[in-house]
């Protein structure tokens, strides 16, 4: 198998990787660059525990994602969230609204609702539900997950706060 | 109770911070310096079948590979992944559970794909699964079995010479003559009914579904000590297991109980800390670390319990339920891991239910080739909601009575007798429950508006009621151990060997432990450490608030007993005119500490400064009993020596039961027999509610699972026994968009025995939504469902043979 040198932007941290070009995203980001925030959760993309951020919009399951595929592009992970231990408003609304039990949804579902609030600031409930598809939570029913992206939507809204993950 | 500073409150979740900055450690994010990969390879090809042939040297020659294991280079014991055995006397367990030890580490007998047949350890998990396509096995095909009805029948394969006829359990005769649990006479009764209605459900095999693989490091280092990092709910039993499996003291064993995405039952007992810990133990000196893939938890871990479960009901046309007759026959699987517990529950919750003149339920288990049932979050009691209730709406029908107002009048009350016959039932707000539930989802006017329904799309409402526990007591051992350390700072220290599924136990333990205390939660630190903390059975049966509760609690008052007992001594003040208030030890005559009255308690006794009575300062009293000092000149002591430790180990003497009604409304379009659930309204009896958005949190959290059970999740195999539905496309639970609009309603009269008046909530949620939901498609369409669960396939052919389109 062919190695490739590439160079990964995430959360704001440029590395340089020298990896086969049949590495994922979760391998190089968990294995290689001890990124553990990230979760393996089924491997097929099925669960979204592994969600990840891109270029501060779109998110990806990095678990179908080759690591060279996102050559130069920007990555943010929920490690990447918190700025100088002040955390986000999305990882807060998280909180306050009893959206985390287990918690190892959590870091996928953080990163999914920073992608929905960056194409939508002001979602629907309906479109909450329809855009949290695809992240499997099996400890909250969704509820509590729902009220935190309604709760973080209005606080960013509120105060202006740009969406997670840089440059858009 | 005066007003409670904690208790009743909905603070943050403890490890909440950790959790939502990425922070928190699994185990799979366990890295130790030489640490190996190892992988557990299984038979993928066959659910039953005699390995014949199985040469590993091919997989040994892989570059990086460090050792091949087969069957005979492990331990030979046999085991069970189940903790039943830990939880019953020992003449008791003769009976009820029989010669459970049926697995192998690796095994050349399949029982069920994915069985374990050997095992690589090498340098990466890359190398692992290389060596493992090099793994040769040859296998001689036996005959499969899907269901109990196959497996029994004479002539069938005899999975093990000591259960005969691949039955795993019954009700024991010596401990339930005829091997029934119950009361009165059935058949006498029977035949006093006015009707009677009858039939047989069958209810499907559903998966925890935890979104953390099982993974796992074990290290046998070089001091001869076993080190397993799990995300186990039961650790200390686990640690015990491990302990008796291996041959080794306890004290040798060193259990790490990593942080657990979600566990549901699904890692109540062992599940491959086993095969982990075999790896390690053939590589002393290296950690190895086994992660675990997805596919291998739907073929190889534990599930719920299906079944074909027989339930017959006389009713009186004034409505008095004269007798009820059960028979749920299981299917274990593949080994008998839980087989004696689910068939008794199940009965359990049927007989704690209702005030039948009399009732008998059988329930038995026999091995199949499926993966093992095991434990999941409501342990027998979805059976038992999908079947009796329907069969209840079924007799309201026939008496033509409000099911709302049946379940009122015959519903089992405080005084009357448990789940467990013989323990009364403690407290009882079913009915408050009922009213509240009903009134919050508008039952009387929806189900008169549902009533003649024309059109493609039909509602339906529906309620169902469901009794639990809080803890397993007086059928299984209850015990949780907890110290409470003070350190020199009066800040505390908590150690006890409770786990935190994500429930929140860690966080409501805290609570109640600074309620008790009387000091602010962020003083304290809760440890969890299996070599530090005494004996806990583990999270399951509901019990850690109200067990592991109980034993903070106990644990608490030691700590304060101490305190007002050294501050009696220092201030010469008799201990029952002592009390803890402000976190200080004050005299009962003095109501309040002044303003600004500091100081230590000598100055405070020479100067007067709070008049009457005397006060010492917790802190004080911490502080000199670490830091004890007798002064050289005069020898005078500064305080009264030795640091202040709280100790519990604590026996509950009830389970306090809660109770619950679950209300829900459904739409059904009859074109393609789509089901969409639009409300759940949940009233449950709490007790007392430790943090009400937790126990919020895990009805709601719950009821998902209860309404995969009820609509859309069933694990299906092929006719060899190989699973169809290991991955979530095609195990289907419900999403976000699926998911309806629940309402929950805590009702709150505190139980009189429970610590804090608490009962549990851990399992309520996937229970009783799966009752409702059967019978408000049953309202909806005048069809009662016996399969779960009721598929849109189902439905249509139902449909079409009642002539509704």
């Amino acid at each position: 198998m062919k190695n490739r040198m590439i160079t990964l932007c995430v959360n704001g941290r440029n590395y340089r990787l020298d990896v086969m070009v049949n590495r994922t995203l979760l391998q190089a980001l968990r294995d290689d660059l001890k990124l553990v925030d990230v979760k393996y959760g089924c491997g097929s993309g099925e669960c979204g525990g592994c969600t990840v951020l891109v270029d501060g919009k779109d998110c990806i399951n990095s678990c179908l994602t080759l690591a060279v595929e996102m050559e130069g592009r920007n990555i943010t992970t929920i490690g990447g969230m918190t700025h100088e231990g002040e955390l986000h408003p999305i990882q807060q609304a998280f909180i306050d609204e009893g959206a985390i039990q287990c918690g190892y949804c959590t870091p996928g579902m953080v990163m999914k609702t920073a992608s929905i609030l960056a194409k939508n600031p002001r979602p629907s409930e309906d479109e909450i539900r329809r855009g949290l598809e695809g992240n499997i939570c099996r400890c909250t029913g969704y509820e509590n997950i729902v009220r935190a992206v309604q709760t973080a939507s209005q606080v960013m809204y509120d105060s202006q706060i740009q969406p997670a993950g840089g440059s858009r | 109770m005066s007003e409670m500073t904690y208790i009743g409150k909905s603070v943050p979740k403890v490890d909440a911070r950790e959790k939502v900055t990425g922070q928190v450690i699994y185990a799979a994010e366990i890295n130790l310096p030489n640490m190996l990969y190892g992988k557990i390879v299984r038979c993928w090809e066959y659910s039953h079948a005699r390995v014949t042939h199985l040469d590993l040297s091919e997989a040994a020659k892989v570059p990086g590979v460090v050792k091949v294991l087969g069957p005979g280079d492990v331990t030979q014991k046999r085991y069970n992944t189940g903790v039943l055995d830990l939880m019953v006397p020992e003449d008791m367990g003769k009976h009820l559970l029989g010669d459970i030890e049926d697995q192998r580490i690796f095994t050349d007998h399949v029982r069920h794909q994915g069985d374990a047949i050997c095992g690589i350890i090498a340098e990466s998990e890359e190398i692992c699964e290389l060596a493992a396509r090099k793994v040769i096995a040859h296998y001689e095909a036996l005959p499969v079995y899907l269901s109990a009805a196959e497996s029994s029948q004479p002539g069938a394969f005899q999975f093990d010479e000591r259960k005969p006829g691949n039955r795993t359990f019954q009700l024991p005769e010596q401990m339930f003559p005829n091997n029934a649990y119950g009361w009165g006479d059935v058949d006498v009764e029977m035949a006093t009914a006015d009707f009677v209605i009858e039939d047989t459900f069958y209810v499907p095999k559903v998966k925890q579904c935890q979104l953390e693989p099982h993974s796992y490091v074990a290290f046998f280092d070089l001091a001869g000590r076993l080190n397993c990092w799990t995300s186990t709910q039961m650790p200390k039993c686990v640690h015990n297991k491990l302990a008796r499996l291996f041959e080794l003291p306890i004290s040798r064993v060193n259990l790490v109980s990593t942080t657990i995405g979600g566990g549901f039952g699904g890692r109540l007992g062992m599940v491959f800390e086993p095969e982990t810990c075999a790896m390690a133990m053939a590589v002393p000196g290296h950690p190895v670390k086994v992660q675990s893939a997805r596919e291998e938890d739907w073929v190889a871990s534990e599930s719920r319990h299906p079944g074909k479960y027989w339930l017959k009901m006389g009713f009186k046309n004034d409505g008095t339920p004269v007798a009820a007759d059960a028979h749920f026959t299981s299917d274990a699987g593949a080994y008998f891991s839980h087989s004696s517990g689910v068939p008794f529950t199940t009965g359990s919750w049927l007989t704690g239910m209702y005030k039948y003149n009399a009732v008998r339920y059988k329930g038995d288990c026999y091995y199949t080739n499926q993966a093992p049932s095991g434990a999941f979050r409501g342990y027998g009691n979805p059976q038992t909601n999908f079947v009796l209730e329907q069969i209840v709406d079924q007799a309201c029908l026939k008496l033509n009575i409000d099911p709302v107002e049946w379940r009122k009048r015959w519903h089992k009350q405080a005084g009357d007798d448990g789940w467990c016959i013989g323990v009364p039932y403690s407290s009882c707000s079913l009915d408050e429950c009922l009213d509240r539930g009903a009134e919050a989802i508008g039952w009387k006017e929806k189900r008169a508006k549902y009533a003649n329904q024309t059109g493609r799309m039909r509602r339906g409402i529906g309620v169902s009621v469901m009794n639990h526990t809080s803890g397993a007591m007086p059928m299984l051992l209850e015990h949780t151990t907890c110290t409470i350390k003070m350190n020199e700072d009066a800040s505390a220290v908590i150690t006890l060997a409770c786990s935190d599924l994500g429930q929140g136990s860690h966080t409501v333990l805290k609570q109640i432990a600074a309620e008790t205390l009387g000091m602010p939660m962020e003083e304290i630190h809760l440890h969890v450490n299996m070599d530090a903390a005494g004996f806990d059975i583990g999270s399951h049966a509901s019990r850690t608030t109200y067990v592991g509760g109980g034993a903070v609690m106990k644990a608490c008052e030691d700590v304060k007993r101490q305190l007002i007992e050294r501050a009696s001594t220092r201030l010469g003040i008799p201990v029952e005119e002592l009390e803890i208030r402000d976190r200080h030890v004050v005299s009962k005559n003095k109501s309040q500490r002044p303003e600004g009255a500091e100081g230590n308690a000598a100055d405070n006794l020479r100067n007067n400064v709070w008049g009457v009575g005397a006060s010492m300062s917790i802190k004080e009293i911490c502080s000199v009993g670490v830091y004890h000092f007798v002064n050289p000149m005069n020898g005078e002591a500064n305080g009264v020596p030795g640091q202040i430790q709280g100790y519990a180990s604590f026996f509950p003497s009830h389970n306090s039961p809660p109770f619950g009604a679950c209300f829900a409304e459904v739409q059904i379009d009859i074109e393609t027999g789509q089901v969409q659930v639009l409300e759940l309204v949940m009233a449950h009896d709490i007790g007392r509610a430790i943090n009400p958005k937790a126990v919020a949190g895990q009805l709601c959290g719950g009821s998902h699972q209860a309404l995969g059970m009820a609509l859309t999740e069933e694990i299906h195999y092929d006719a060899k026994g190989l699973c169809l539905t290991n991955s979530f496309t095609d195990y289907k639970m419900l999403g976000p968009v699926d998911m309806p609009k629940i309402t929950t309603i805590l009702v709150e009269n505190p139980d009189p025995i429970a610590p804090y008046g608490l009962k549990s909530v851990g399992e309520a949620g996937p229970v009783n939504p799966v009752g409702a939901t059967a019978n408000a498609i049953s309202n909806a369409l005048g069809i009662m469902f016996t399969e779960a669960p009721i598929t849109p396939e189902k439905i249509l052919i139902a449909i079409r043979k009642q002539g509704i389109v």
